[in-house]
């Protein structure tokens, strides 16, 4: 039998998540011997292939990573939701109190630091923003969720070899944490 | 109380009758999880997390407000309870904006830790995103109605604990809101005594007090330490939270005491601020207008030669402390009371607690034990506020009175020469000028026994109030005191004609902040008032840096020759006047024991070690000895322990003759009733 193939996505996240991943530190070597990663951040592979498990930093904030979210639980049999971002919206939601519009306006002109003389709001070269930044589950279907800004490495870990047992895990309640 | 037996999860529990179900379950160790529910507080079951399945009820009920009766078959941890309560949780998290990656109570916040152990890894309901404002308009309370989850603990320990009724709802639905004085910003509001009781028992971060925050989860602290606040004499238990060195966080004990865990605005904040203080390390000999570093032996040798000097002209004195500890008040009385026998030995305090004492004489003369609980208040029906401002003096005082009157329709009557923040509640205010005070007690009391009819319209109703009442007490301030004993014995001759008897004590209350003043009674007090006399060549001073000093100690320092002042602080109006300072442990360093104003002993532990160069007290006390040639003898008076020898007072408890300018006649009392 092969070994079961991952992909994984950073959308709208820090990327601390694929951080902690990397902090089970040597275990990544037990790890890459029964699994293999595909598309990921850290290989930098952009495609997804058809994997059996996806994973997803992140929430969704504009229409490239709603078409990610899609693509890759259309590519995977199982779907993590890794992260606060991912789970509940995390941080990203922090926009949901103003409309898009004021947004991009207080992003690209009216922050201290911008400096932007003419003013310009880039509509063409950037996805545009969805109207509210979301939690992954409110646009495809997920089947784990592993809250957690970050979910710690151990539990990172917990979940994949859970997975390869054949399980579909929860992060059980001593480990689980939101911040 | 009859015992009832209901059976929780299978096992037969009893409890009391008119214990709700949540009691018994937890007598009998079984959990069921609470978010709006407090101990100490009227239960009200909004949240719905205590929610139970009985037998015989087809609804859910809350375990927090039904009562357990016999033969109840009460489950707490079915299927169908954990998914509703994990429901109720995920609305609260859909409702509201709850982001604990950037919250200051991340892991100390109940909301969290109840999600959490529900298993919350995702919400199935649509976020609202509705915004609500963040109320940051007072300088030490922040109120973030984002993270509000209306459990009303808040609103409930305002009224309920503190009195203030500061805190209420505004708007229905979705809009309701804490808010404060019917719709104002914290910061614009009259009513808040800013004790922080409602950050204390907050769920989650909606009101965060901002020094405590992000300086360490409660679970973060390297030690957490109980001992008790020594900013006045009600002696409140706290809990000082310790991290790398310094108190993070100080909180009351439990909502469940009398005193209702709370602290007033000095504990809360005074305390800990005090351990960021710059402190003295070392001790410090005067050259110029500056001080230079100096050894211990070095500041001894010039401190007994110059007091060596003084004595011998008879002019020396010092100046200790009623803030400090039983065991430093002694160590203080052996030497410079036992050794030396200076005269010329008094507290910060010493005038308001000379007439205490001395107005209270003749009726320990009868055998009457002076002085109630503070929190007794709470039980009294009548309060009579006798030239008291405890709002400043012993803000728990203020609280237990709001309470009274407030919520227990207790009535209060406030007799005084200046304005006080509890006229506001008070049912009759009378005014007088200052020197008019005396007559008004007398009148009153004229007006109580019936023996005057010829009285002020609202003193005779004043009058009528305290003779309806059954549980009346007496609170008198320390500007009462400072008037002379007359004014005391008075209050106590009212205090018996209303028959203000306790089982602890006669009703009186005296607020002052001398924390430890009864335990500097009978060690460093001195007979008569010396402070305002003449110029002193030597003067130590013993200052725990925590209160201001008044006007006459400080004067009197001005005018003293050579001053050593011991204290903990360099910051501090004292240091200026000093000639050598001496590093003390601060309070927090120092254990103890202090005595409330009831004549309880209460022990201050260390929270942190001492830091500097630092001696102990009695060591101190030793050396100097040494230098001038004394052994150090030991301390002949134990501190506050003959001032509570008597028994309750009876209602044979006899009133006393007595007039401001005359002192009063002992022989007269001696004819009283004695034990």
């Amino acid at each position: 039998m092969s070994k079961p193939k991952i992909a994984s996505v950073w959308l709208e996240a820090c990327a601390g998540c694929h951080m902690s991943f990397l902090d089970i530190d040597e275990r990544i070597v037990d790890l890459l011997g029964k699994v293999e990663l595909t598309a990921t951040p850290i290989t930098d592979i952009k495609t997804f292939p058809e994997v059996d498990v996806g994973v997803v930093e992140g929430g969704l904030g504009n229409e490239e990573e709603l078409h990610l979210a899609k693509e890759l639980r259309e590519r995977c049999k199982i779907l993590i939701a890794w992260g606060d971002c991912a789970v509940f919206g995390g941080i990203n939601c922090m926009r949901n109190f103003m409309p898009v519009e004021q947004v991009l306006k207080e992003g690209f002109v009216e922050t201290v630091s911008t400096v932007n003389p003419e003013r310009v709001i880039p509509r063409v070269d950037i996805p545009a923003l969805l109207p509210q930044a979301l939690p992954l589950d409110r646009a495809v279907k997920v089947d784990v969720y592993v809250p957690g800004c970050p979910p710690d490495a151990d539990t990172i870990l917990y979940i994949f070899s859970e997975i390869l047992e054949g399980r579909l895990p929860s992060v059980p309640t001593d480990i689980m944490r939101y911040d | 109380m009859s015992e009832i037996t209901l059976i929780i999860d299978g096992i037969e529990c009893s409890g009391a009758k008119g214990d709700t179900v949540l009691q018994v379950a937890r007598k009998n160790d079984i959990y069921i999880p609470t978010l709006c529910w407090l101990k100490g507080l009227t239960p009200i079951g909004s949240c719905r997390m205590c929610v139970v399945e009985e037998a015989r009820s087809s609804k859910f009920l809350t375990a927090c407000t039904t009562p357990a009766e016999n033969g109840m078959n009460v489950s707490t941890k079915t299927e169908r309870l954990f998914n509703y309560r994990r429901q109720i949780l995920e609305l609260l998290f859909a409702g509201r904006n709850h982001f604990c990656m950037f919250c200051s109570q991340t892991g100390d916040c109940e909301l969290q830790r109840l999600a959490i152990e529900h298993g919350m890894d995702s919400v199935r309901y649509p976020f609202l995103y509705d915004t609500f404002h963040n109320d940051a308009s007072d300088p030490n309370i922040q109120i973030d109605h984002n993270r509000c989850i209306l459990c009303l603990r808040c609103i409930r320990v305002c009224a309920e604990k503190v009195g203030a009724h500061t805190l209420g709802l505004e708007k229905r639905g979705w809009g309701t809101n804490v808010t404060s004085d019917l719709g104002v910003m914290l910061g614009e509001s009259d009513t808040c005594v800013t004790c922080g009781a409602c950050a204390q028992v907050c769920p989650t971060g909606t009101i965060t007090l901002r020094d405590f925050v992000y300086r360490g989860r409660r679970n973060d602290c390297d030690d957490v330490v109980e001992s008790i606040c020594p900013l006045c004499p009600v002696g409140c238990r706290i809990k000082a939270y310790v991290r790398t060195g310094s108190i993070v966080r100080v909180e009351g004990v439990s909502a469940d005491s009398p005193d209702g865990g709370q602290l007033c605005h000095m504990g809360r904040w005074w305390l800990p601020k005090s351990t960021e203080r710059e402190r003295l390390a070392t001790p410090m000999i005067r050259t110029g207008s500056s001080f230079r570093e100096a050894s211990w032996e070095e500041a001894f040798d010039l401190i007994a030669s110059r007091l060596t000097d003084a004595l011998e002209l008879d002019r020396a004195g010092a100046l200790v402390s009623e803030l400090s500890t039983d065991e430093e008040l002694t160590a203080i009385s052996s030497f410079f009371r036992d050794t030396l026998k200076l005269n010329k030995l008094d507290g910060f305090y010493g005038n308001a607690l000379r007439n205490l004492v001395k107005g209270f004489e003749p009726f320990v003369g009868q055998g009457v034990r002076p002085f109630t609980a503070a929190n007794n208040i709470l039980e009294s029906d009548a309060i009579l506020m006798l030239e008291a401002e405890p709002q400043d003096e012993a803000p728990v005082v203020a609280s237990y009175i709001r309470v009274a009157t407030v919520i227990n329709g207790a009535k209060l009557i406030n007799l005084s020469s200046g304005r006080t923040p509890l006229e506001t509640i008070a049912d009759i205010d009378i005014r007088t000028e200052d020197k008019g005070l005396f007559a008004l007690i007398n009148s009153l009391r004229a007006a109580i026994s019936g023996s005057s009819k010829d009285v002020p319209l609202e003193v005779q109703q004043a009058a009528e109030m305290l003779r309806n009442a059954k549980k009346p007490v007496v609170v008198i301030g320390s500007k009462l005191t400072e008037q002379g004993y007359p004014f005391v014995t008075e209050a106590v001759n009212l205090a018996i004609e209303t028959k203000a008897f306790f089982d602890d004590g006669i009703g009186i209350v005296p607020v002052t902040r001398a924390s430890n003043g009864l335990g500097a009674l009978n060690t460093v007090t001195g007979e008569d008032d010396w402070m305002s006399g003449g110029r002193l060549e030597f003067l130590y001073v013993l200052s725990t840096g925590m209160i201001p000093e008044d006007k006459r100690a400080l004067s009197a320092m001005n005018r003293a020759g050579f001053v050593v002042v011991h204290t903990a602080f360099t910051v501090h109006p004292l240091v200026n006047m000093a000639d050598v300072l001496l590093p003390a442990p601060a309070w927090f360093e120092r254990s103890g024991h202090y005595c409330t104003l009831e004549g309880e002993r209460r022990r201050m532990n260390m929270i942190t070690s001492p830091a500097g160069n630092i001696k102990g007290l009695s060591v101190v006390m030793k050396e100097l000895a040494d230098r001038i040639g004394l052994e150090l003898q030991r301390a002949s008076a134990v501190p506050c322990e003959d001032i509570f020898e008597a028994v309750a007072p009876s209602g044979r408890a006899r009133t006393v003759a007595c007039s401001p300018e005359s002192a009063v006649k002992t022989a007269s009392f001696n004819e009283g009733v004695r034990r």
